[in-house]
């Protein structure tokens, strides 16, 4: 449902900096992808340029057989909108609105009947359990809800494809864990296609694959068997078998 | 390295930051200074002016320098705000809470010092400016030379100072042990949702209808004593529409999910009813020093309406004469004789008429009443192409008096009609109706009957002379040259309508031109606050756009947003003083008894266009900024 052809990103500025060099990658409809990497190899850039917020300098991206970056930019911004979903590290909600506000405000905007949003709302609060804190407001919920409120914003219009950046990056092991079942969840039970960039290993073992990316090339790829843990340990392997220096994994917990 | 130099230092390095505080209190120093110019002005001083005219400039002088002290305050307080996480920075660092008040102190007084002379600079320039164009728009010839400003420098100077040194020691006042460390972590998170009593919302509304109502009810003198009350009253009231019932009406609202849901309502509104605590603030400014600005110049443009419009309206010719009642036939020959010599030596080509006014007394009036026959009335009335009237015999008509008549109880013409014209025979002839007319010169109205019956009135009692010119159009400057020297030459008997107009736009001029400034400083001024208004909260915005925009929001959403935005921010107080200022200028117009209704709509139209020329225009570099950012 994804693919990119030969993509590349240089940075202009004083010093041209090349960001990405040359990636080739496809994603099945329903996968769950994890990126990793060090700090700096290009992970943001990659993902921004897959949701569209940027530009690649060459190559391709094929969404479901379209290249978004051929739209017209209201069209592109419609296309964001209704067909890719958002998670964010600093979960991006808009503190002056209520939790159920913030879920709906993608909605609103497409102008859909005020019944049809609660009902869709109701139903995502539900099933991620955040149904009690529908009225309160950002700051009184904790980083886990607000994380997970994110997800029901990115998910009330079904989109195709799910792009989380460091989605646990702002929260503690127990939120973490919560976040990543309720996303593999979501992966199983909508079938939605997942790409998540993180660096946190534990996150990531809950992937179906991970690929591994170093300045800004395709470095190599696990796939996930039946067991998480052993996952999870092939993908600390992995990381230390990149070298680089064991700090840009300073975020490891088990 | 000291902490005074570490002050010093810090206003040095962070200059972007300081730079908008920095213009606004220069800015109002400004305003306060250009206008102190006028109020010192030596042409002022020395009596020529009206009394009451001096007074309202010192109310007006008094009212900017309140307005100067909120809005110096206001400025510093977000200049605060938005250094939360520098104090907090300086905190963790070890600094005392002593010190960052010495430093906020240090600071405050420097960049008071410095606006003050900037402003005070800047405001000479802006006089001069003032000035020019008021040279070439009124008629103030040389009345108001430019002069070197010594006592408006100094008490500028002082007061400013004075002004900056109390807000800075309340500032520091203000940030205690607490209030720092709430500056600090209070971030965006622990700024409520301002709440509104419905209480206070029915009072604001009761207010202001209660003031409404009053201002446009009273008549005559009444106003004068209404208007204290009124104004305070209304005031009040506005404050609390815009603390209260606006607060009320967003909170109303937003809990109406399929308004609030709708489209880009969401994102519109949820920080409109968020900053309306910081909005009702400067959104009451505004609307009050707006609406003084709108009086000002409307009462002021009002009155020299009236002014002008009475003589014009009373005086059809060009030039009128009536002799002094015991001149003599040769006496008034020779005086018209004389006022056809100056005419033609200023080359103005007229046409004259003249004939005798006639006085009689009636029966049931206390006064002698003039009766012309027809012929005499059309004569008059051809001159100026007026409709001249056919009466048949028996007939005799009213004519109505004056609109410049201030009139309490019964009108003139009602007592004409109600009354016959007594002939010699002892018959009496009945008016059949009345008219308007401006072709005689009397106020009071009176008769035109039939040739026919004019030779059988009674005794005349009293008979005036009157003499008229009707000059052809587009001579206006020789016409004026010849009214000065009619005025000159004649004793008063002769009247030129076009120099009388011009002595009076002439002695008018200086206060017109005070009121306009008045007015123009203070619409600048609340321009300037939702300028402030708009920029202070600029960055949040960027981050707010930015934030929905990688969800997904399209440029023309963006584009609905921002304009609804600013267009609530700009009208919604203008709109507020444009009501005011329509309420005063109904009342002012029932003080005078004149209709001011084409006075108002040019004036508060004007304003209006302005005002909407200034959002275009703000509009288009808000967009262009938050676009640069987001896209
Ligand atoms: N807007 C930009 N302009 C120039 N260089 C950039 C920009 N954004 C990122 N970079 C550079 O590109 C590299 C990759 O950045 P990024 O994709 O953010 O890495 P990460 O894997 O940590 O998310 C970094 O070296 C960064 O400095
Ligand atoms: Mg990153």
């Amino acid at each position: 449902m994804l693919r990119l052809s030969k993509v590349s990103k240089i940075y202009e500025g004083k010093v041209a900096y090349r960001a990405l060099t040359d990636i080739n990658l496809e994603i099945e409809k329903g996968e769950f992808v994890s990126i990793m990497g060090p700090s700096g190899s290009g992970k943001t850039t990659l993902l921004n340029i897959i949701s569209t917020n940027d530009m690649p300098t060459t190559g391709e991206v094929e969404i479901e057989g379209e290249n978004p970056h051929k739209l017209k930019k209201n069209a592109l911004a419609k296309f964001r909108r209704n067909e890719l979903g958002f998670i964010f590290q600093d979960f991006n909600l808009l503190h002056t609105l209520t939790v159920e506000e913030n879920i709906v405000l993608p909605l609103t905007l497409d102008g859909t009947r005020v019944k049809e949003m609660k009902e869709k709302a109701r139903d995502i609060a539900e099933s991620l359990g955040i149904s009690a804190i529908m009225k309160k407001r950002t700051y009184e919920i904790s980083g886990g809800q607000a994380q997970r409120v994110a997800i029901a914003r990115a998910m009330i219009h079904k989109p195709k494809l799910l792009l989380a950046d460091e989605p646990t990056g702002n929260l503690d092991s127990k939120a973490s864990k919560d976040v990543m079942k309720m996303l593999e969840e979501i992966n199983d039970k909508e079938k939605t296609s997942l790409l998540m960039v993180t660096h946190d290993p534990q996150a990531a073992s809950y992937s179906d694959r991970v690929i591994f990316i170093r300045d800004g090339k395709l470095h190599s790829e696990i796939h996930r068997g039946e067991n998480r843990q052993a996952f999870f340990q092939k993908i600390i392997d992995m990381l230390s078998l990149m070298g680089g220096d064991g700090n840009d994994f300073s975020s490891v917990r088990v | 390295m000291t902490f005074r130099q570490f002050a010093f230092n810090n206003v040095l390095r962070n200059k972007r930051l300081y730079i908008a505080y920095f213009l606004s209190s220069m800015f109002t120093v400004m305003v306060f200074f250009t206008f102190a110019i006028f109020a010192f002005h030596p042409a002022f001083s020395n009596g020529s002016v009206n009394q009451n005219a001096l007074l309202g400039m010192a109310a007006a002088g008094g009212i900017i320098y309140v307005f100067s002290f909120f809005f110096v305050l206001y400025s510093m307080s977000s200049f605060l705000q938005s250094r939360k996480k520098e104090f907090g920075l300086l905190i963790m660092l070890g600094a005392t809470n002593k010190q960052i008040r010495l430093m906020v102190f240090l600071e405050n007084i420097l960049i008071g010092f410095f606006a003050t002379v900037g402003g005070i600079l800047a405001g000479l320039l802006f006089a001069k400016a003032i000035l020019l164009v008021a040279e070439n728009v009124l008629i103030i010839s040389e009345s108001l030379p430019f002069y070197f400003p010594t006592l408006a420098t100094v008490v500028t100077f002082g007061s400013f100072m004075l002004l900056f040194f109390f807000i800075s020691v309340f500032v520091s006042f203000i940030l205690r042990t607490n209030k720092l460390t709430d500056l600090v972590k209070g971030d965006k998170q622990s700024k409520g949702e301002p709440k509104a009593s419905i209480f206070l919302s029915v009072l604001a509304a009761l207010l202001l209808l209660i003031g409404y109502g009053t201002a446009i009810y009273v008549e005559g003198v009444g106003v004068v004593y209404a208007m204290i009350p009124v104004i305070i009253v209304v005031t009040l009231g506005t404050y609390l529409l815009f603390t209260q019932l606006s607060v009320f009406f967003i909170r109303r609202f937003k809990n109406n999910t399929s308004i609030f849901w709708r489209k880009t309502n969401m994102l519109l509104f949820s920080d409109l009813s968020f900053r309306m605590k910081d909005n009702a603030r400067t959104f009451f400014m505004v609307a009050i020093i707006s609406t003084v600005a709108f009086s000002a110049i409307g009462s002021l443009y009002g009155f020299q309406s009236y002014l002008t419009k009475g003589v014009k309206e009373m005086n059809p010719f060009t030039v009128t004469y009536s002799p002094w009642r015991d001149d003599s036939k040769e006496i008034i020959e020779n005086d018209i004789n004389k006022i056809n010599a100056i005419l033609e030596e200023e080359n103005v080509e007229a046409k004259m008429e003249d004939m005798e006014l006639t006085y009689y007394e009636m029966l049931d009036q206390d006064r002698q009443v003039l009766i012309t026959k027809a012929s005499d009335y059309n004569r008059f009335a051809a001159l100026i192409g007026e409709e001249t009237l056919n009466l048949e015999k028996d007939k005799a008509i009213v004519v109505e008096q004056s609109d410049a008549m201030l009139t309490q109880g019964t009108k003139a013409s009602e007592v004409l009609m109600a009354s016959n014209v007594p002939l010699k025979s002892g018959e009496e002839i009945k008016p059949s109706h009345v008219i308007k007319s401006d072709v005689l010169g009397e106020l009071n109205g009176y008769y035109v009957v039939n040739d026919d019956i004019y030779n059988q009135l009674g005794t005349v009692v009293r008979s005036d002379h009157s003499a008229a010119w009707k000059a052809e159009d587009g001579q206006t400057e020789q016409v004026i040259e010849a009214g000065r020297k009619l005025d000159e030459r004649l004793d008063h008997k002769a009247f030129s309508v076009e120099y009388q107009l011009y002595e009076i736009n002439k002695a008018f001029g200086p206060i017109l031109f005070i009121g306009l400034f008045i007015g123009i400083v203070f619409f600048v001024s609340a321009g300037s606050f939702l300028y402030f208004r708009l920029f202070t909260d600029l960055d949040e915005e960027k981050r707010k756009f930015r934030s929905i925009a990688k969800i997904g929001l399209t440029e023309t959403e963006l584009k609905k947003v921002v304009n609804r935005q600013i267009a609530l921010l700009f009208f919604s107080p203008i709109v507020v003083a444009l009501v005011h200022g329509i309420v005063a200028l109904t009342a002012l117009s029932h003080f005078f008894d004149y209709n001011l209704t084409v006075e108002s709509s040019l004036v508060l139209g004007s304003f209006a266009l302005i005002q909407i020329v200034y959002f275009l225009i703000v509009r288009f570099f808000y967009v262009k900024q938050v676009k640069r950012m987001v896209f």
